[in-house]
């Protein structure tokens, strides 16, 4: 078994998670091959991980190549092969092929998928593969977002396993989240629900006000319509679908996409890569949002609902819990869709405590992954917020959803609000 | 009555990664977030508090807020009619609120301050915020029309260390490679996650431009939104302090002496006066050696951790030698020998100092205190120097023109 890691070898390196999770390697002062399909996509990895690192410096722990010239001798020499190549079984399957080939025995393979199944990728694989292989999976960007997701499949070796955590979390300075091989392990399986959810919210309440009043205020750094413009809806779909044919739970319908999004994929309004998603900059600097009956781009209505105002205030001058007070408190049909969005979240992540992390760790590993894979209040704090378990599971039972026994066996949160507060935006 | 001894009870700082504009805050919530972390830290109850100081520095410019005692009243209903006063002195505002909290404990008027240091820059481009600094120094002859004035000045000290005693740069990144390297180590310390070697401080680049002669990037601290909120107390509070917690007031550490000096505002002028010193800033070593005298210490040497002004790493290399680590021009010596790394003989900046923890100005006093705390409590996690008994802190204001060194120890 590797006993230390000192030459790692990326491939896939052109990409985004690629590129700067080979970089986030270089800067710890570990040689790096960065491999792709051609040189040139390492290169551009190479810019990306520099940029990443502001410092040319870390160029001298890193060679680029392309897999047909580099890849056997990088592989001879790499005690981890980090695989983030494109999200598809076939091409995954086929690279592992290669990696088969040219591997040293006690080489360990982590891959960066969260959606395909571990078990599928690695079938025909040798023994010892299976041994060496588990899924390291890191969020975007890696040098902002410090969660990183681990899971075996069944053949990984549990030292192996622990040997991995302890270089992510100790050299790599990654908040580890130690996940069961489900599909979208811990937090894409419980964000792309709240994303989906909201989608099908804005086909009946538009993009705008969606946004508006799930929007920072309510624990997230940004609004989630504006976040899945980011992510591509593209990936977004691949993501929903993988959620609905891999899982089945109590918001299994959930993990329905609403029709318009196949539409806004048609017309590649995929959101930033295609400079239009939820939202398109005109040239004037002004936002036209996409209005999901029509189709078309429709220009902003700039909602104002008064306890979303009030709440904005509160938080604004550093009062958290006073601004869900009125959150909670705030009747109508839009405090309507707030309190079932958060309770929503709430019940959703207490109810994968056993499914998509170990009882033992209670919502721990779940409120890490929200907080520091996507800059989310963890739903604890939410809970916090709210009042307290008590309160929550008042609040849950009023909106006919079901109560997590977790959230019931739950200790009461002893969270900080003075040490959350980065995740309340007054916005 | 009153008090020979100013305890501190401890404190809390706010994640100095943070940017606060982005967040959409007010200066005051993050005033509000120091003072209910300082809660929950220290447990002290509100309505013991007999006074609130606020050291800040250009609120006015930076958040067009002043009176900034005033939102302290908010906090809580038992704080109507408190007495809260705020306290400028650059970026030395929250010692000198220190040291005011001090006199009135020591005086016996009060008997427990809640002092806040705080500071939101964030607010305005490096720019601009460069030409609010330079309020900090003669502005209309040392700052006027011209970017980016401290590096300039502090560039200017490296400069005079040059001329007497010679230089060399790559002791100046050795400097930014250790202040970085600490930084990780501690969880609310602005550049926990950046990266750096050294290297890359030893090399100037597209990622690492010079600013102005020798000072690069990586020789500046940063500009950073923070706050820290921390407690002084008269040993009489102290005690019942102590006593209801079930600890003993020999574990709650105290300030055994401090220095406070001020010289002229004008870098020049101090460099001229300096001319037949053999330190390059004598005010600066005075207040240092009030400092020791007062606590009754010999030399640098019975210290265990130092906390000091790191504003660029020129005035790093200025506090190892007037803190006397080694004779005077002879700083390099101790970089070289390690002395000033964790797990050397007398490390300096173990929180990663104003380069890597982050320099929110009107907060930093505050935030060296606090770490003093934390060394000598044993509280400092991974960046705890192992044992350490009694720390200094030396904070100044201007180039060297506010002087406020601190030493706080458990000894009794």
């Amino acid at each position: 078994m590797v006993c230390s890691i000192n030459c790692v070898a990326v491939l896939g390196s052109s990409g985004t998670i690629g590129s700067l999770v080979g970089g986030l390697i270089a800067q710890s002062g570990i040689k790096v091959y960065f491999l792709s399909r051609t040189l040139q996509g390492a290169k551009s990895g190479l810019q990306k991980a520099i940029a990443q690192a502001r410092s040319e410096m870390i160029s001298r722990n890193i060679v680029c190549g392309d897999y047909d010239h580099l890849l056997e001798s990088a592989l001879e020499k790499a005690d981890l092969i980090i695989e983030s190549v494109t999200e598809d079984l076939a091409i995954k399957q086929k690279i592992y092929e290669k990696i088969e080939r040219y591997r040293r025995p006690d080489v360990i393979i982590g891959s960066t998928t969260s959606s395909l199944p571990l078990t599928a990728l690695v079938k025909g694989r040798s023994e010892s593969f299976k041994r060496n292989f588990l899924s390291t999976h890191f969020y975007n960007p890696p040098g902002k977002m410090l969660a990183c997701e681990i899971a075996a499949q069944t053949d990984t070796d549990p030292e192996i396993y622990d040997f991995i955590k302890d270089f992510l979390e100790n050299q790599l300075c990654r908040v580890l989240i130690p996940v069961k091989n489900i599909a979208g392990f811990a937090g894409n399986r419980i964000a792309f629900l709240l994303f989906n959810r909201i989608t099908a919210l804005a086909e009946e309440h538009g993009v705008e006000m969606m946004d508006y009043l799930i929007g920072p205020y309510t624990g997230r750094l940004m609004p989630p319509l504006a976040t899945l413009d980011l992510v591509g809806l593209d990936i977004h779909r691949a993501i929903i679908e993988s959620l609905y044919k891999n899982t089945n739970d109590e918001m299994h319908d959930w993990f329905v996409l609403p029709d318009y999004i196949n539409k806004m994929i048609d017309r590649r309004a995929l959101g930033n890569k295609t400079k239009g998603g939820f939202y398109k900059k005109l040239e004037s600097g002004k936002y036209v949002f996409f209005d999901p009956g029509t189709c078309d781009y429709i220009p902003a209505i700039e909602p104002h609902v008064a306890f979303v105002e009030e709440a904005k205030h509160l938080i604004h001058i550093g009062m958290y819990r006073e601004a869900f007070t009125t959150i909670k408190t705030a009747r109508g049909r839009e405090a309507d869709i707030v309190m079932n969005i958060l309770c929503t979240y709430v019940a959703y992540s207490y109810a994968r405590i056993g499914e998509v992390t170990e009882c033992e760790f209670g919502i721990d590993g779940i409120d890490r992954v929200m907080s520091f894979g996507f800059n989310w209040a963890a739903p604890s704090l939410i809970v916090n917020m709210l009042g307290g378990k008590k309160a929550v599971i008042e609040l849950l039972d009023e909106r006919g959803l079901e109560v997590p026994q977790a959230l019931k066996s739950e200790r009461e949160s002893v969270k900080e609000v003075s040490n959350s507060g980065k995740y309340f935006v007054a916005r | 009555m009153k008090c020979d001894k100013v305890y501190i009870l401890g404190g809390y700082q706010t994640d100095f990664a943070r940017n606060w504009s982005r967040e959409n805050k007010h200066i005051v919530a993050m005033m509000r977030e120091a003072y209910q972390g300082s809660l929950l830290s220290t447990k002290v109850e509100p309505s013991d508090i007999s006074a609130a100081f606020i050291g800040n520095f250009a609120g006015e410019l930076y958040c067009k807020q002043g009176n900034l005692g005033a939102f302290f009243v908010d906090f809580d209903p038992c704080f109507v009619g408190l007495p809260t006063s705020r306290f400028e002195a650059a970026c030395a505002s929250s010692a000198v609120a220190a040291l005011s909290a001090m006199a009135h404990i020591m005086s016996g008027i009060y008997d427990l301050v809640c002092l806040i240091g705080v500071e939101q820059m964030k607010t305005v481009d490096p720019v601009k915020g460069g030409d609010f600094l330079g309020a900090a120094t003669w502005y209309e002859k040392e700052a006027a029309g011209i970017e980016f004035p401290f590096p300039k000045l502090f560039g200017k000290l490296g400069d005079e260390y040059e001329k007497r005693y010679g230089l060399d740069n790559k002791y100046l990144a050795r400097i930014a490679a250790i202040n970085y390297g600490n930084a990780k180590k501690n969880p609310n310390a602005q550049t926990r996650h950046w990266f750096m070697n050294f290297e890359h401080a030893n090399t100037a680049g597209k990622y690492n431009a010079v600013i102005d002669g020798r000072i690069k990037v990586t020789d500046c601290s940063q500009v950073t939104d923070g706050a820290v909120c921390l407690y002084l107390a008269s040993e009489k509070y102290a005690a019942k302090y102590a006593k209801h917690r079930q600890r003993n007031l020999n574990d709650i550490p105290w300030i055994l002496g401090w220095g406070h000096t001020t010289a002229p505002i004008e870098f020049a002028k101090k460099v001229a006066d300096s001319a037949q010193s053999e330190y390059v800033l004598p005010i600066t070593r005075k207040a240092i050696v009030d400092a020791f005298r007062r606590a009754g210490l010999a030399n640098c040497w019975e210290l265990d951790v130092i906390e000091t002004h790191d504003c660029f790493t020129t005035s790093e290399y200025m506090a190892i030698d007037h803190f006397g680590l080694t004779k005077p021009g002879e700083s390099w010596k101790a970089i070289e020998a390690g002395i000033i790394e964790m797990g050397g003989k007398l490390p300096i900046n173990p929180s990663g100092g104003l380069i890597g923890c982050g320099h929110p100005v009107g907060a930093t006093g505050a935030r060296q205190l606090l770490d003093a705390y934390k060394q000598v409590t044993e509280s400092a996690g991974d960046y705890q120097v192992d044992g350490a008994q009694t720390a200094a802190t030396l904070n100044i204001g201007g180039t060297a023109t506010t002087n406020v060194c601190f030493i706080v120890s458990k000894r009794h």
